[in-house]
Order: structure tokens, then sequence, then C-alpha cells
């Protein structure tokens, strides 16, 4: 059987998102940043799986350049996990899912504060049973963007995982 | 006359292609702005080419998109606050003063490094007429937390529970550290969002204390 993993609406357009564009937005920090930007792409890919059988979905995010957001697991109770929050689905059964592990950053202005971060792209994996058909899987990444100089307030990047069981 | 007939079919089969062809341009056109449209609701913040040499923020500097209009030379917004301590804080309480409104949250790194040279200035310019606020953008973070964070940065000056009000009045606040210096005669000197250097602080603070009261437009002050 083959799923097909794909994302709705604007995610399918982010993806078509080019470095050009990524350029045209360089510049001096502004204030403040745009309110309904996203630091973080959810990156759609197709899976092969058998209904029925446990599959792990992979979901491919991608931190925008010169940003790091919080791994799953920070080093500070104040700050502010990575988290995908998926809502149950009819037909498909979730298991916890699977974080990688952070990388090391500090702040060049407080080398001592150790840091465990995502960067560039990163992979959340989430195990999965489903029935043979058509399926729909709603939910967000729940993230906090900081560059080397300044931090975000926390976002959700909605994600919409559409696929079909054969 | 067959010629004529023949030169008018070509003549409309001529124009209906033309026709076609602007429609076809225009039906593209539409589809490629909505997909622009589509794209630009996800793609990627602004990389600050130089996040990290926040300082100032120019008008100019601002995107198009949504931007909110810098606040430097207009007059702070008024804004009336709880403190940590429970009590009431109103911008206005510091009339004829130089005030350094610093919005700051717990999961802010940056914001954490700049509190103790704020708490520095405060303690050296607080004779000439400094005042600072601390104005912290989770409250949701709890007031333990929030004490925690401003007792370590050893922080003395009030911290004040921002209302989300108070965020829009200032531009939305989607940048911290984020710093307005409120001259004495309650206009904004000078906008600040992210870490910059400490002596370029103590300039903004110097810039403050320097404005006249004299002539005080009545406003958040």
């Amino acid at each position: 059987m083959r799923w097909r993993l794909a994302v709705a609406g604007w995610a399918m357009a982010a993806v078509g998102v080019s470095p050009a564009m990524f350029a045209f937005q360089a510049g001096t920090l502004p204030l403040p940043a745009p309110a309904l930007k996203s630091y973080v792409l959810y990156v759609a890919e197709d899976h092969d799986v058998h209904a029925g059988k446990r599959t792990v979905l992979e979901l491919h995010f991608r931190v925008a350049d010169g940003y790091h957001v919080n791994s799953h697991t920070p080093k500070s109770v104040l700050l502010i996990p990575t988290d995908v929050v998926l809502q149950p689905a009819a037909g498909i059964s979730e298991e916890t899912a699977e974080y990688p592990a952070g990388k090391n950053y500090s702040f060049s202005f407080d080398p001592s504060n150790k840091l465990s971060v995502y960067t560039g792209d990163f992979v959340v994996k989430v195990p999965v049973v489903a029935t043979a058909g058509a399926h729909t899987i709603s939910g967000k990444l729940h993230y906090q963007a900081c560059d080397h100089a300044a931090c975000y307030p926390p976002r959700d990047l909605p994600v919409q995982i559409i696929f079909t069981a054969r | 006359m067959f010629q004529v007939k023949r030169r008018a079919l070509v003549l409309g089969v001529m124009i209906v292609g033309i026709a076609l062809m602007v429609w076809a341009g225009v039906h593209n056109l539409r589809a490629r702005r909505l997909a622009m449209q589509k794209a630009q609701e996800n793609h990627v913040e602004l990389i600050p080419g130089s996040a990290g040499q926040p300082g100032k923020v120019d008008e100019s500097d601002a995107d198009d998109e949504g931007e909110e209009p810098s606040l430097r030379g207009k007059v702070a917004p008024a804004f009336s606050l709880t403190t940590l301590d429970g009590k009431k804080v109103s911008l206005a309480d510091y009339k004829g003063k130089a005030v350094l409104v610093n919005f700051w949250a717990t999961w802010c790194g940056p914001c954490r490094i700049e509190m103790p040279w704020f708490q520095q200035f405060q303690k050296q310019y607080a004779d000439q007429g400094l005042v600072i606020l601390g104005l912290v953008d989770d409250v949701d973070a709890g007031d333990a937390a929030i004490a925690k964070v401003a007792g370590k940065a050893g922080v003395t000056y009030p911290i004040l529970l921002a209302d989300g009000k108070v965020q829009k009045a200032y531009g939305g606040v989607d940048v911290l550290p984020m710093s307005f210096y409120v001259g004495r005669n309650g206009v904004i000197v000078e906008e600040t969002a992210g870490l910059g250097p400490k002596d370029q602080i103590e300039a903004h603070i110097k810039a403050a204390l320097a404005s006249s009261a004299s002539g005080a437009p009545s406003g958040g002050q």
C-alpha cells in the first residue's frame, strides 16, 4: 500500500519558497517583526507504507538560516520546547512522537549558558497505524525562535497531513 | 466576394486568437499572484543581516508588509500596569523623568543579558532622573518564574506585568528585548529591538536624560 503524505494549501506553497525569497527578506532587524510570518517551514514528503501496520511518518521541518529554535528538551525549564501536537483522527492511532537530539549552542554574549537547539533541517517522527483509505491529520508545531541577538514570541506552525492508504 | 469573406474570416480568427492569448495571460498572472500570496503567508521570517547589531531601528528599515511604524519622536503611549508586588504603576507617575521602558520575557536569553546592565544604569543615573521599567511579556510564566529571573539578574527596578494592550500600543513587540527610551517631555527619543551594545544603551539613556521637560506634550507621561 502506498500512503501519500502531503500538506494542504499554505504548506504546499511554503515548500516552493525559493532562496531568492530568503535573500529578498534579508535586512536589518525590523521593528517589530511581522506577526504572521514563520521562522520554520514544514516540508512535505511522500511515504510508502502498509495499511494496518505500524508506520513511522517523518515530519520534516526547516529552520530559517540565522535562527534557532529550542529542541524538544531544552536545558532550562524557562525555555519553551519545540513540540508537535497532532489532533486525533478517525482510523489512525498515533504513538508518542520521536524528536531528534538538539545541537549544543551558546549565545556569543553568554558562552557559559549552554542551550539545546534545532537549526537547519530537523525531523520529527510520528509512528502511526491507520486503516486503509483517505486520512487527514491536523496539528501544529509549537516553537520559539531566536537569532543571535533577539528572540521572538512562541509561534504555532499549522500542519495538515493528507494521505491515502491503499 | 470570396476574398472579402476570407479576409473577414482570417480577421475573426486573429481576433479570437488574440483574445484567447490575453485571457490566458490574465489568468496566468492571477494564478501566480495567488500562489505568491500563499507562499508569502508561510515564507521564512526575514533574516536580519544586521541581527546582532540591533540598536537603532529606522523607519526606512521596516518591511512594508504589516510593519508598524517607529514610535521615535512620538509621545510614549500611556499605560497603567501591576507590579509583581501588586502595586499599580503608570507611566504618567514619572512625568519629568527619563524613562526606559524595556519589554522582556523569561524565555528570552538576550533579555537576561541586558537586565543587569539596566540595573547598573538605574543606580548610576537615578540621581539625574532615570527610571527603568521592565515590562514582562510572558505573564503566563507565573509570578514565581518572573521573580526568579528578575532576582537572578539582580533587578530591583519595577517589573510590570504587561497586559497585552501595552504591547499593541508599543507596536506589537514581536521582537525581544525591545526598549523605548522616553525623554523627560514624554516623547520617545529612541527605540531598539534585540540586544545592543552596552555603551549604546548608555548613550540612549543619556539622550533621554538630556531631553528637556519644558513644553512637554500631554501624553503618556
